[in-house]
């Protein structure tokens, strides 16, 4: 993150928020904050309450409290604000199974409000960056998981957010394409993009994030920059928590 | 803008399933063939009409029944084409990326209801097509014909929009299309037993489709039939409205 960016206010503000799912609290009290040219890695085991975070971080999900702002509006008040703001990536990257990989970047491309021209141009990137260019006339439907994840990145990537929120997005990539996105996720943070990473892989937090947060039972339990010791305190720090939490 | 994204993705979508090529084609194949049957059956009895005053025309004996036909395949077309409207998106888990794109839930169902109504214009024009490809040779009822028209226009708009409600409530297609078809069947059918036991000028009467649709394909076009036609469509397509916000609330 540049100095630039670490001065400018929060991209991303959550304060207080809560929310219920199936019966149990998925996410209770979450604060967070986020500055442009962050990279945020959410960690926690599965069912800690990460993609529910995200969701509604992404504008899919209501929280039942709280509030989430994003460049200091009120997103709960202005959900339309996702449209420009925001580029998410949910876990299993879902498609529109009929559509063309081209086809899909243009539906996504209108869907958030790009102009033709703006729209080609924006395309042209995505599929160069990710490699989608031998893909774009594939339908979706019959891409594999990794493929779909690499679309999926480029939806959320076309519009160029201020916010990039990225569920899993190693899920299914092989080594090559994983190192290739940590470089994007670097690249996207060097030109200001905020970007919130979940997963529960420890690796890829130390690969790309500099801050990290613990979730826990939906409650947040750690939270800070990653210390120049890195994996391995990261690890005991992990552990700890999923321990304590485990004897408690 | 984000309604007009909304329609062109759902209508793009549309014509590239295979099940929307196959409804239109066979009961396009169905709809011709019985073209064909009642037109024979129209110049059969030409000499015995001619000799008749005020005896039906070629509009009351072979359009109007045909559009009829359309009427009673629509039933079952109109579920299917939109049976996947909104619950193929939940069961893909495409549905979040809808509402994280900023749409709102009225523009998202909205769309796709656009989306299903442009199908259903081409397959009644389609439809149309047939007796008006002979009407230079005919001297048609245009008046009866338009209000036939209107009547099977209105009554596929309200079965699209009971249709796109079914599969607010739903992740399974299947299942949306057998509420789609029995909703539709009941509404048709809700003054059968008013009707058996005598009753005509009943509130169940004014409930079921059929008093209305009838009356359309008479020539008789009411303004209090239009608006029951507006008011189904407008309670189905707010109520899948409604369905989707408590989803993106309720999660």
């Amino acid at each position: 993150m540049t100095d630039a960016h670490s001065a400018a206010p929060p991209v991303l503000q959550l304060d207080r928020v809560s929310r219920r799912r199936a019966g149990r609290a998925a996410v209770q009290e979450l604060s967070l904050a986020l500055a442009p040219g962050q990279v945020l890695g959410l960690l926690g085991v599965n069912g800690a309450g990460k993609s529910t975070t995200l969701a509604m971080i992404a504008g899919a999900l209501r929280p039942d409290s709280g509030g989430i702002r994003l460049q200091g509006e009120d997103f709960l008040e202005r959900p339309e604000l996702a449209r420009r703001l925001i580029g998410w990536l949910p876990e299993r990257a879902p498609v529109w199974p009929e559509l063309t990989v081209a086809e899909h970047l243009d539906a996504h491309g209108r869907l958030r409000g790009l102009r033709a021209a703006e729209l080609r141009a924006a395309r042209a990137v995505v599929v160069e960056r990710l490699e989608l260019q031998p893909l774009a006339r594939r339908l979706a439907g019959v891409l594999s998981q990794g493929q779909r994840q690499r679309l999926g990145l480029a939806c959320a990537l076309l519009h160029r957010p201020a916010l990039l929120v990225l569920d899993e997005p190693a899920n299914a990539l092989d080594p090559v394409q994983v190192a290739a996105l940590r470089g994007l996720i670097r690249e996207q943070a060097a030109a200001g993009t905020a970007v919130i990473l979940s997963t529960h892989v420890l690796v890829e937090v130390t690969a790309v994030c500099d801050r990290v947060a613990i979730l826990h039972e939906g409650r947040l339990r750690h939270e800070g920059a990653l210390r120049a010791d890195g994996h391995a305190a990261l690890e005991r720090r992990f552990f700890e928590i999923a321990m304590q939490a485990r004897a408690a | 803008m984000s309604f007009l994204a909304m329609f062109r993705l759902e209508s793009h979508r549309l014509w590239l399933r295979p099940l929307a090529w196959v409804l239109l084609a066979l009961s396009l194949a169905w709809l011709g063939w019985n073209f064909t049957l009642l037109l024979g059956s129209f110049l059969a009895s030409q000499v015995q009409r001619a000799a008749l005053a005020d005896s039906p025309g070629y509009v009351d004996l072979v359009a109007v029944p045909l559009l009829g036909q359309l009427a009673q395949l629509a039933f079952l077309v109109v579920p299917l084409l939109a049976m996947s409207s909104l619950a193929g998106e939940r069961r893909d888990g495409s549905l979040p990326l809808l509402f994280s794109a900023g749409l709102p839930a009225s523009r998202i169902v909205l769309g796709k209801y656009a989306a299903v109504l442009l199908w259903l214009l081409a397959w009644l024009l389609l439809t149309l097509a047939m007796p008006l490809s002979l009407a230079h040779a005919t001297t048609p009822d245009w008046g009866k014909l338009a209000a036939a028209a209107l009547g099977i226009a209105l009554m596929l708009a309200a079965l699209a929009a009971l249709a796109v409600a079914a599969s607010a409530f739903t992740a399974h297609p299947a299942i949306a299309a057998v509420l789609a078809l029995l909703l539709g069947l009941a509404l048709w059918t809700a003054n059968l037993g008013a009707q058996l036991a005598g009753v005509d000028n009943g509130v169940i009467n004014w409930l079921a489709m059929s008093t209305h649709e009838q009356n359309l394909l008479r020539g008789l076009v009411s303004s209090a039939d239009v608006l029951w036609f507006v008011l189904l469509i407008a309670a189905c397509l707010a109520l899948a409205t409604r369905r989707l916000a408590a989803e993106r609330e309720r999660g």
